[in-house]
C-alpha cells in the first residue's frame, strides 16, 4: 500500500436513518472512497419495523465498523474524524448510529462531525456528477424535495405535501400485491408491471405552486384496480403522472433560479423512466443534466464520510456529549460554509 | 384544426419572444389595435403525449376564466382579450413593467407599501374564491407603482382555507429563497396587506399558512420505506 500524504484528511462516516446501516471511508485524495460497507435491513412483508431495524443494526454495527477499516487497510489513528448521519430519520435507527460513533471519538479522541442526511443526499450528486451549483430533486422512500443552494443554505423550493413518491410507489406495490420485494435486480415492482401498459384516464395530476401530492395519485389508483382496470396500465399511468409532476416541480425551481445544472439523487434517483424525464425536462431549460453516481444513490455510509469531511475542513465538529439525534432536522436549517468546495472538485 | 396562426392573421413564431418559462413561451405583438402578450402554453415533452395534452388545454381554459372572474372583481390583473383552449393560447393586454422580484432591492423604503399592495391583491382574489397557485415576487409586475399579479396558470376556484394557506406559504418560502436575508420582513409585509382585505378571515389563513409550513418539512410523521 503506498504512503499517504502527510495532509491527508480521512472521514469515517456512519449513516443509520433508515434500512441501511452503512459505515464509508473517505478521503480527499484520490482515489477518495477507502471503503463503502453497508448492511441492509430487509422486510419480510409490510414496510419498516423501527425497532426491529435498531436491533439489527446494533448487531451488526461493530463487524461493519471493523469491515470498512480492514478494506481500507488502515487503523482507527488514521482516520481524522468521524462524521454521523444524525437526522432526519427514524429515532431507534439514527440511536445506533450515534451511539457508536459517539463511542468511537470519545475512545479514540477523534473529532465528532455532524452530518444532514438530506444535505448528505445532495453533497453526494454533486461530488459524483461534479455539478458544483445544481438544482436537485432528492426523491426517496420518505423524502421528495427539490432544493438549490442560496445564501450559505439548500432551500426547499418545492417537496411533496403528502407522502413521498418512494412511499407512493411502495405503497401502491404492496396494496396491489406485488411487493414485497420493492426491487428485483434494479427494478422496482411499480416499472417491472408496468411494462406493456397504456395511458388511462383516472389518476390525478396534482401540482400547486412548487409543490407536489401523491396521496390522491395512491387512492385513485387502487380504486381504478377494484374497478377492474388493467394493472399494467394503472402501474403505467400511476408512474407517468407522479413523475411528470416531480419533473415539472424541478423545472418550475430551474426556471425561477436560472440554475443551468440539474441532478437527481436519493433512493429512486436510480429509476431509468424519471431519468429520462428529467434529461429531456433538463434539455428544454438549457441544462446539464447529471443523477447522482448510481452506486452512491441510495443510503450509504460514503455520503455521510464525504459531507462530512467537506463539514469538517470548515471547522464543523460537534461535542460528543452533545451529538443529540434530531428525527426531524429540515435540510434548509443547516448552513453549508464549504459550498461549492468538494474533494477533488475544488 | 385551425391554426391559431389562420385564425388570427399572423405567424406566432415570428412574434418577438419575451420570456420562454416553464409552462409556456410568452410572445410579444399586436391584437385588435392593442399592444397583446401571447401566452402559448407547452406541451411538456417529458410527459405522455395525452397527458401533455389535456393538461395544456385544461390549464388554458381555466386560466381564461380566472383571469376574467379576477378582473371583474377588481384585482389588479392583466386583460383577457382572446383564448384558444384547444390550441393552448392565451392573448392578453401587454401589461408596462418589470418583476417585482427585480425591483425588491432597489425600491428601499418605497418596498413596504409596494409589498403591502401585493398582499392585498392577493387578499382580494382570496375573497373572490380563487386561488393563485404560485403568488411569488417573480409573479407581480410592478407597473406605474402598482404590482400587477400575472400568470394564472396554476390558478384555480377554491375557498379552503387549505388551498389559501399555501398561497401564502408559496409567498412566504419563495421569498426565503430567492431574497434570503429581508424574507421575513416581505412576509410580514405581505401579510399585512393580506389581512387588511381578508379580516378576520384572513387570521384563520395565516394560522394555517404556519402549520402548511411545518407539515411540509418532516414534521408530520410518515411510515417510512424500505427506500428511507
Amino acid at each position: 500500500m503506498p504512503s499517504r500524504p502527510r495532509d491527508e484528511t480521512i472521514v469515517l462516516g456512519i449513516e443509520s436513518t433508515a434500512h441501511t446501516f452503512g459505515v464509508g471511508i473517505v478521503s480527499d485524495n484520490p482515489p477518495y472512497i477507502l471503503a463503502d460497507v453497508r448492511r441492509k435491513w430487509e422486510p419480510r412483508s409490510g414496510g419498516i419495523l423501527p425497532r426491529e431495524v435498531a436491533e439489527y443494526f446494533s448487531k451488526v454495527a461493530g463487524e461493519a465498523v471493523e469491515e470498512a477499516l480492514g478494506s481500507a487497510g488502515l487503523s482507527i489513528k488514521e482516520i481524522s474524524a468521524i462524521a454521523v448521519s444524525l437526522g432526519p430519520g427514524m429515532g431507534p435507527a439514527l440511536r445506533v448510529g450515534a451511539t457508536v460513533a459517539r463511542a468511537l471519538a470519545l475512545k479514540h479522541g477523534k473529532p465528532l462531525v455532524p452530518v444532514n442526511h438530506a444535505v448528505a443526499h445532495i453533497e453526494v450528486a454533486r461530488w459524483s456528477t461534479g455539478l458544483r451549483d445544481p438544482v436537485a430533486l432528492y426523491v426517496a422512500g420518505g423524502n421528495t424535495t427539490v432544493v438549490s443552494f442560496v445564501d450559505r443554505r439548500y432551500r426547499v423550493f418545492g417537496e411533496t405535501l403528502d407522502i413521498a413518491l418512494g412511499n407512493l410507489l411502495d405503497t401502491f406495490a404492496r396494496e396491489a400485491g406485488i411487493a414485497p420485494p420493492y426491487i428485483v435486480s434494479g427494478q422496482h415492482a411499480v416499472d417491472v408491471c408496468a411494462e406493456g401498459g397504456e395511458f388511462i384516464e383516472g389518476i390525478p395530476y396534482v401540482v400547486k405552486g412548487q409543490d407536489v401530492s401523491f396521496s390522491g395519485i395512491l387512492t385513485a389508483s387502487l380504486k381504478l384496480l377494484k374497478r377492474g382496470a388493467r394493472l399494467r396500465d394503472v402501474c403505467y399511468t400511476l408512474r407517468e403522472v407522479a413523475f411528470s409532476s416531480v419533473v415539472e416541480v424541478t423545472e418550475r425551481c430551474v426556471a425561477h433560479t436560472g440554475k443551468k445544472q440539474v441532478t437527481l439523487t436519493g433512493g429512486v434517483a436510480a429509476n431509468k423512466l424519471l431519468n429520462s424525464k428529467m434529461e429531456a425536462m433538463a434539455s428544454l431549460q438549457d441544462a446539464v443534466y447529471k443523477p447522482v453516481d448510481v452506486r452512491l444513490s441510495g443510503d450509504n455510509g460514503v455520503m455521510i464520510a464525504v459531507t462530512g469531511l467537506a463539514a469538517f475542513r470548515s471547522g464543523v465538529t460537534v461535542e460528543p456529549e452533545k451529538a443529540f439525534i434530531r428525527q426531524k432536522w429540515r435540510i434548509d436549517e443547516v448552513d453549508i460554509p464549504w459550498y461549492p468546495w468538494m474533494p477533488g472538485l475544488g | 384544426m385551425v391554426s391559431v396562426d389562420a385564425w388570427i392573421g399572423l405567424n406566432l413564431e415570428e412574434l418577438p419572444l419575451i420570456k420562454r418559462g416553464a409552462e409556456s413561451e410568452i410572445r410579444r405583438g399586436r391584437f385588435l389595435g392593442v399592444d397583446a402578450v401571447y401566452k402559448i402554453r407547452v406541451r411538456k415533452p417529458y410527459m405522455h403525449p395525452r397527458l401533455a395534452e389535456s393538461l395544456a388545454r385544461a390549464r388554458t381554459k381555466r386560466e381564461a376564466k380566472i383571469i376574467a372572474a379576477a378582473r371583474r372583481g377588481g384585482v389588479s390583473a392583466p386583460a383577457l382579450l382572446a383564448v384558444f383552449p384547444s390550441l393552448a393560447v392565451l392573448i392578453m393586454e401587454y401589461v408596462e413593467g418589470r418583476l417585482l422580484k427585480d425591483e425588491v432591492d432597489r425600491l428601499g423604503g418605497g418596498l413596504r407599501p409596494v409589498i403591502n399592495k401585493a398582499g392585498e391583491t392577493l387578499g382580494r382574489l382570496h375573497r373572490l374564491g380563487i386561488v393563485h397557485g404560485d403568488p411569488t415576487t417573480s409573479n407581480y409586475i410592478l407597473s406605474r407603482g402598482v404590482p400587477v399579479l400575472i400568470d394564472y396558470g396554476l390558478s384555480e376556484f377554491s375557498e379552503s382555507i387549505e388551498d389559501r394557506a399555501v398561497d401564502l406559504h408559496l409567498f412566504r418560502r419563495a421569498a426565503s429563497s430567492t431574497h434570503a436575508s429581508i424574507a421575513d420582513s416581505l412576509y410580514k409585509w405581505y401579510v399585512e396587506g393580506y389581512l387588511s382585505e381578508m379580516g378576520l378571515e384572513g387570521e384563520r389563513v395565516v394560522n394555517r399558512a404556519e402549520e402548511v409550513r411545518l407539515r411540509g418539512r418532516y414534521v408530520r410523521e410518515r411510515k417510512k420505506t424500505v427506500w428511507g
